[in-house]
């Protein structure tokens, strides 16, 4: 409680229009309803991680606490889930600023904020059925695609790069405000369309802190010819301003047919990463992070044959933009030429296959693909980049054992991941874990860049 | 209490009887309305295997073998020409195709497994390798396409003798059946169909249904048929000896009443008991009315003849001393006659007879019940006066011609007492040495008469054609595809040669004679490349050819999918037990002793099979029941009369009886059979009624004349045995003639065991009575025995063994009897299961009815799954879950609630009704906020960390007749650790096959099925080795919104100790269950 007197106010519409919902929610349930009877229940996740110093680099307690409300009276057909989360870090090493995050839109991120803690409104939608639609108001993750971990359709909520990838999906994904609707058509068909107002984008590690980004795939370098000449650096950044106009739009039609799941995705969005143009005025270089639309096609299919379930995803990005190498004879060329930025159409795509052989195991591996239509010679990345993953799962003891081990490897840059736990189910509701994260591969790589940033971690999950 | 005491008593009762009559009339009459109630439950059992018990190890692997290859008793339809082209013109083919395509169409009949020269292929080599074409595609319309069709089945070795007769004259139709039960309407439809098939006025064809579908279809309802005509003939029968003893219109009205109460409620006993009507009961009826009439006719002949000697006595006071002097030896002549039936319900092995021993002893028991109280009280009312002729012959003291027939028969009997014991002396010697060469012998198709058509078809196709008659082999090889190796298929052949080498086998077809078909075609048609492929690829490739050329199921009866187990079926021309004892006995012995190894074992089977295991133990089962009706014979009379001599001399004449019937049987060529089998007990109940009245009525002349410290005199003796003859000889002439004439209905019956049986009992009957009056008194005048004379004064001793035997023998009936109905009970379990109370049902339509159970068209209900370690750690998680059927498929949704760590787990299903399609199966996983696609093709594995596995989550209690082989077990009172108890049927459930047993994770199951509520109450589970895996406790069942529901199941896994409990709350079959609730979008929203 300590750590929460400190806390500081952060985004004032935040608080108001949160306050608003809440007391909207609290007076119609008490409005339209014989009795407010919530479902309550929440989880408390601590983990503690060292890092390959021997150093504590996290000491994290995560308190989820959900609340369902199904209305009655008048408000009947509708049901509300509230999800908080209390974040406490005794450790500060993941960082963990002060400062609000300029990621998020004025309509999100954190409630409350202190220099350990801080107070989120994770998700907070209202769901009902209207005229044979599915709608869900609200502040809300939605997942596309089939792939697991590499993503190529599931980009409709932004990300946050705290830890990188190393934690869960559902907590490393930021839920959006967002209206989304399904419409069932005939047969198992089903159309969904996604209005997202939120101007949110991806959250990335504090600078210095373990995952912050340093590859040069992802953060522009200073070109060496520069250095001499150069006085100043600054950064910018420039964010879509309307939730009406910059507005992401998503629309989806899902059927299962001939025991295939299949999706047509259309997604026309903001791209969730900044693109950083690099500007020479004077000796000074400006880095202008600015956000890009882009039209996403795609699709996905999934089936299951015997004891093999096949897993395809496919993605067409009408604008993606990609580093160029600042080390280049080109560099500047490019720089002045074109901001540093290299523009294309790029098409991606994932091939899983798992296998669920014998009792309690799964075997899972996934080919992940990206080609950029237009190529350059000064790309950071090649213009053809593949990632493999397999991920090996096994349960022991009616499930109350698992042990789970998934790689990550870049063919390109040679770079990988290695995720390993082992995790016990102690009580119906306390789960224990151990776990280590170990990368490898050049520092410039995506994986290689944390080769520093291995860890190991122990935890446990408590449910109430 | 004193026999003073015990006779004032009785006294008291029969006045008390005859002076309350129209209460003991009400009361009588109601209670056998009482027990008619249940009658209308009494339901049939006419089925062949009803013979043996359910779980006789022969009849489930039968069964299992008919399931793995689909075999079934077929229905075969022979068409015959005996022209000199046989049935190779285009006529008679046209008719075969006619036949075939409209048998195809009937309901009950298996269109894949019609087989006939319109359905079968050809195998020949052509320049692509092989070709397998119908013998015509086209229908022959000219001599010399018939001919090319003659020519082509010629050339095919594995048709000729199976299919069409080597002379051309005849030719089969095939037909399986789907449901065996439906056979008797599927017999009658052939039947129909023959009748309007197409014929010419040229036509020489003639057709002819048989085999033993046919048998099995019609048996029941010929034996049935048989017995609607008999019984009514032989009460008839009855009424007319009783008017003419008697001359009163009431008496026999009386007898009906008693005969009515005896037949009715034995048959309302056995629906009470939930024991079934067999084949055999059939003769039942018309036993006990010659039984159950024997004890009114003593009752009357006594009334009327004191009612004739004294007009002028009250009526009641007459019926009050007929009573009195007649219940001893009515009481007597019941429990000897009962423990004669009793003696045929331990002996007997087989649960028709067994019951038919207990229920004719408790018939003769309502017999003597409805004498002793029904009949006087109705008289009491009634008052009959004796006939006129009577009257007048007493009051001038004279004897009825019949009454003279029997004084004149007593006479000479008594003059030649020593030649008379010396003929039966000789007679029995040489009974006893025609019972060494009785013949054991059954054959189906003899139970009907010469003259039916279905038993001259079968003569006429056996004549033509290789048989009617099927043993199967079953040839199991320890590893899939284990049949393509050359070695073993050469074994096959040799067992196939050597099966053809016996007598009566006269055809063979297996795997072999395709393989070596298809040899030969591939190899240029020469008749010397007509052998086995020598390399096991080469084997391999065949079938692959055949099934690409043709229908893959074509081998369906002959392979299994996995080449692991292949059928061997004989044909024999002879289905009799004594023509086919040798084929089964030799065939064994060779496969003990040549063919069954660690790799490939074979296994004897089919219905000549199983006839053979019905029959073997019949000489056996039929003497040890003889044995043991005499001996309970012995003990009731010994007890009876005091005497160990006397019971002796009872049996005298019966044992006799019996040899002389073995004597004749062998005389006129009748043999030991499933009818005749039977004759001896009923013959010792029977027969030993006239010794007994004859025994007693002797001690009772000597009672009556009495007198102290006076020795008894050759005199005595001589008057005593004199007095036999006018009354009691004359009562059991009548009591003879009822009972001889009742049975000897049964001679005219056109089941020929039936007929055989009326006779050999009529025999019996007849020399036991003759026996009785002759040997007997021959005897007692030559021996002149103490338990005669003495009984006139019981002398007082402090040991009396008289007082001894009878307490040992009172002690040994009644154990007897308390055994048999507890037996009964036991046996009727191994009965039960198969047909009690369950309508005849077999395995399988009790697993239709457990999957019949109605379980909702949808359900929603919350589900906790308790998970226990074998330390007793637990864990617990609260789900709830949606259930709906769809059209072709059923729909499951489960959602995790609790723990909060796994909530909004969810898990939907779409299992699919087609076992040929793999399931479809999505997981939500809250972590990933994604809906993932999960193979399903894992039936075994365990469902989301519990002991049950996902296919027993489908299966929602319900049985898989596609992936188990069912058999019964038995049948049970269950108690489960819950304490609860449920009257189950034990069943069995194996794996069709290795691959569907490892799919499963189960070698074989054991299934407990509560039979009020038809559902699976317990189970237990085998891994594929054999090992104990699991036991499965359903508990706690509910109806909910008129649904039985089971609340709790619990499994336990004895592999891990782990436990998992399933309980069910908020059950609701009746709020309706959202379709888009079935969706993945309801998967993530968590409702």
């Amino acid at each position: 409680m300590m750590v929460l007197s400190t806390h500081t106010l952060l985004k004032p519409r935040v608080t108001v229009l949160t306050a608003a919902a809440f007391v909207l929610t609290a007076g119609s349930a008490l409005l339209f309803s014989g009795a407010v009877a919530a479902d309550f229940s929440g989880t408390w996740q601590q983990q503690w991680s060292l890092d390959s110093h021997g150093n504590t680099q996290q000491f994290e307690s995560l308190i989820d606490s959900e609340w369902n409300h199904s209305f009655s009276g008048l408000g009947r057909g509708w049901d509300m889930t509230l999800i908080a989360r209390i974040k406490i870090d005794g450790s500060d090493q993941l960082g963990h600023s002060v400062e609000p995050s300029d990621n998020f839109s004025s309509i999100n991120g954190p409630l409350l904020k202190s220099q350990h803690a801080q107070l989120n409104i994770r998700e907070w939608y209202w769901d009902t059925e209207m005229a044979g639609s599915y709608w869900r108001i609200g502040k809300q993750q939605v997942v596309w695609g089939q792939a697991d971990g590499l993503k190529v359709l599931d980009v409709v909520n932004p990300q946050s790069y705290r830890e990188f990838s190393l934690d869960e999906f559902s907590d490393s994904r930021l839920p959006l405000w967002m209206l989304n609707i399904e419409l069932p058509t005939s047969g198992d068909g089903s159309w969904q369309l996604l209005w997202i107002p939120d101007l949110s984008y991806h959250q990335l590690a504090d600078a210095g802190s373990d995952y912050a980004f340093s590859s040069p795939l992802l953060v522009p370098q200073i070109p060496e010819q520069l250095l001499p000449i150069l006085s100043a650096v600054s950064l910018e950044q420039h964010k879509p301003v309307s939730p009406l106009k910059d507005s992401d739009i998503g629309l989806r039609y899902a059927t299962f047919a001939g025991g295939w799941d299949l999706t047509a995705n259309y997604l026309y969005h903001y791209r969730d990463a900044a693109v950083y143009y690099q500007s020479l005025e004077g000796s000074e270089l400006k880095i202008d992070a600015g956000f890009e639309r882009s039209h996403l096609l795609g699709g996905t299919a999934s089936k299951a044959f015997g004891d093999f379930t096949l897993r395809t995803e496919l993605g067409y990005n009408s604008h993606s933009f990609q580093l160029l190498d600042s080390q280049s004879e080109q560099a500047m060329q490019n720089l002045l030429r074109q901001q540093g930025v290299h523009q294309s159409a790029e098409l991606s795509s994932v091939i899983g296959l798992d296998w669920q052989g014998p009792a309690d195991t799964m075997i899972s591996a996934q080919w992940f693909q990206s080609y950029l239509l237009v190529d350059h010679e000064d790309l950071q990345r090649p213009q053809q980049d593949h990632i493999l993953s397999l991920l090996y799962r096994q349960n022991f003891a009616n499930e109350s054992w698992e042990f789970e081990a998934l790689t990550l490897y870049g063919l390109e840059q040679q770079d990988s991941s290695i995720q390993l736990q082992l995790s016990y189910i102690l009580e119906s509701n306390l789960e224990l874990w151990l776990s280590a994260d170990l990368f490898s591969g050049p520092t410039t790589s995506m994986l290689g860049q944390f080769n520093q940033s291995e860890r190991l971690s122990l935890g446990f999950e408590w449910g109430f | 209490m004193s026999t003073y005491n015990q006779s004032k008593s009785r006294t008291q009762l029969a006045r008390w009887i005859v002076c309350h009559p129209k209460l003991s009339v009400v009361a009588s009459l109601l209670l056998m309305l009482a027990m008619l109630g249940a009658l209308p439950q009494l339901y049939k059992d006419t089925r062949a295997d009803a013979f043996l018990a359910a779980d006789n190890p022969a009849l489930i692997y039968r069964n299992k073998v008919k399931a793995q290859f689909g075999l079934s008793d077929p229905i075969v339809v022979a068409v015959i020409n005996e022209s000199r082209q046989g049935v190779f013109n285009p006529q008679s083919l046209q008719l075969v195709n006619w036949l075939s395509e409209e048998i195809s169409a009937l309901d009950n009949i298996n269109s894949d497994r019609v087989t006939s020269l319109a359905t079968e292929n050809n195998i020949s080599g052509s320049d692509d390798g092989m070709e397998v074409t119908p013998f015509f595609d086209e229908l022959p319309e000219t001599q010399a396409e018939a001919d090319r069709v003659w020519q082509q089945v010629s050339d095919f070795p594995l048709y000729m003798g199976q299919l069409v007769s080597h002379d051309k004259q005849a030719t089969l139709i095939v037909a399986e059946l789907i449901d065996e039960d439906q056979v008797e309407q599927t017999y009658e439809d052939i039947l129909a169909l023959v009748e309007r098939a197409p014929r010419t006025a040229s036509d020489s064809n003639s057709i002819h249904v048989a085999g033993e579908g046919a048998v099995a279809g019609f048996l029941g309802s010929y034996i049935d048929a048989d017995a609607q005509r008999l019984n009514p003939i032989a009460g008839l029968i009855i009424t007319l000896i009783i008017l003419f003893a008697f001359r009163r219109v009431s008496t026999a009205l009386l007898a009906n009443v008693i005969i009515g109460a005896s037949v009715l409620m034995t048959l309302s006993a056995m629906a009470l008991l939930d024991v079934p009507f067999f084949v055999i009961t059939n003769a039942l009826p018309v036993i006990l009315i010659g039984i159950a009439v024997a004890d009114s006719m003593h009752i009357f002949s006594h009334y009327f003849e004191l009612q004739a000697k004294q007009p002028e006595r009250d009526k009641p006071e007459l019926i009050i001393e007929t009573l009195e002097a007649m219940w001893r030896p009515i009481t007597l002549t019941t429990l000897t006659t009962m423990a004669g039936f009793i003696g045929l319900y331990f002996a007997a092995y087989m649960p028709p007879f067994k019951f038919f021993g207990l229920f004719t002893a408790v018939g003769v028991g309502v017999a003597w019940l409805y004498s002793l109280v029904f009949l006087p009280a109705a008289m009491a009312l009634i008052k009959p006066s004796a006939s006129q002729h009577m009257r007048r012959l007493a009051q001038n003291h004279q004897l009825d011609s019949f009454a003279q027939l029997m004084v004149s028969f007593g006479r000479l009997t008594l003059n030649n007492a020593k030649k008379v014991l010396a003929v039966f002396a000789i007679t029995v010697a040489f009974g006893l040495m025609a019972a060494l060469n009785l013949t054991v012998n059954e054959d189906r198709i003899a139970t009907f008469h010469p003259s039916e058509p279905l038993y001259q078809a079968d003569r006429v196709i056996n004549q033509h054609l290789n048989g009617t008659n099927n043993l199967d082999i079953v040839i199991e090889s320890n590893v899939d595809e284990g049949l393509f190796e050359p070695a073993s298929l050469l074994k096959i052949q040799a067992l196939q040669d050597y099966a053809l080498t016996l007598e009566h086998v006269e055809g063979a077809t297996s795997i072999v004679d395709y393989l070596k078909q298809m040899n030969r075609s591939l190899n240029g048609g020469a008749a010397d490349e007509y052998q086995l492929p020598r390399e096991r690829e080469l084997i391999a490739q065949y079938f692959l050819i055949y099934s690409a050329s043709s229908d893959p199921t074509d081998f369906e009866e002959e392979i299994d999918f996995d080449y692991r187990v292949a059928n061997l079926r004989l044909t024999l021309n002879k289905g009799s037990f004594q023509d086919t004892r040798l084929v089964v006995e030799q065939l064994q012995a060779y496969v003990d002793e040549h063919f069954n190894s660690d790799e490939l074992n074979a296994t004897l089977s089919g219905r000549v099979t199983l006839n053979y295991h019905w029959i073997k133990d019949l000489g056996k089962s039929h003497f040890a029941g003889v044995a043991i009706s005499l001996l309970l014979v012995l003990l009731v009379s010994a007890w009876l009369f005091g005497s160990l001599t006397a019971g002796l001399y009872a049996l005298l004449p019966v044992a006799a009886s019996i040899l002389i019937v073995y004597a004749a049987m062998v005389l006129l060529g009748i043999n030991l059979g499933m009818g005749t089998s039977m004759f001896a007990s009923v013959a010792i109940g029977l027969g030993v009624d006239f010794a007994i009245h004859t025994i007693d009525r002797l001690r009772t002349a000597f009672r009556e004349r009495a007198q102290p410290n006076k020795p008894v005199t050759e005199e005595d003796w001589d008057k005593a045995l004199g007095e036999l003859y006018p009354l009691t000889g004359r009562a059991l002439l009548f009591n003879y003639l009822a009972i001889a004439l009742g049975f000897g209905v049964l001679t005219s019956s056109q089941v020929v065991p039936l007929t055989d049986f009326g006779a050999i009992v009529f025999i019996s009957v007849t020399t036991s009575f003759v026996a009785s009056l002759s040997l007997l008194p021959a005897l007692i005048k030559v021996t002149q025995p103490q338990f005669i004379s003495g009984a006139q004064r019981p002398e007082p001793r402090i040991f009396s063994m008289s007082k001894f035997l009878r307490t040992t023998s009172g002690l040994l009936l009644i154990g007897s009897l308390g055994l048999a109905l507890f037996n009964q009970q036991v046996e009727a379990n191994a009965i039960n299961s198969e047909a009690m109370r369950f309508n005849n049902l077999s395995a399988d339509e009790i697993v239709e009815r457990v999957n019949r159970v109605d379980d909702g068209e949808h359900v929603s209900r919350d589900l906790t799954m308790t998970l226990i370690d074998k330390r007793g750690k637990e864990r617990v998680r609260e789900t709830r879950t949606y259930r709906k059927y769809y059209e072709g498929e059923k729909r499951t949704i489960l959602f995790y609630k609790k723990p909060s760590n796994i909530k909004g787990t969810g898990f939907l299903t779409f299992d699919y009704r087609d076992v040929s399609k793999d399931d479809d199966q999505w997981l939500y996983l809250p972590a990933l906020r994604k809906v993932r696609r999960i193979s399903a093709s894992d039936r075994g594995d365990y469902f989301l960390g519990t002991d049950f596995t996902y296919e027993d989550m489908m299966l929602e209690g319900k049985l898989e007749p596609a992936d188990y082989d069912f058999s019964l077990l038995g049948h049970e009172q269950l108690t489960l650790s819950s304490g609860e108890k449920f009257d189950a049927i034990h069943m069995q459930g194996l794996p069709k096959s290795k691959v569907i047993a490892k799919e499963l994770g189960y070698g074989r199951s054991e299934f407990w099925i509560d039979v009020d509520t038809w559902l699976v109450v317990k189970a237990h589970y085998w891994d594929p080795k054999d090992k104990p895996l699991k036991t499965l406790e359903a508990s706690d069942i509910q109806a909910v919104d008129n649904i039985l529901t089971r609340h709790r199941l619990a499994i336990d896994n004895h592999k891990t100790g782990h436990r998992s409990i399933f309980e069910f709350s908020q059950v609701d079959y009746q709020s309706s269950v959202n379709d888009q609730l079935f969706t993945q979008r309801a998967l993530k929203r968590g409702k």
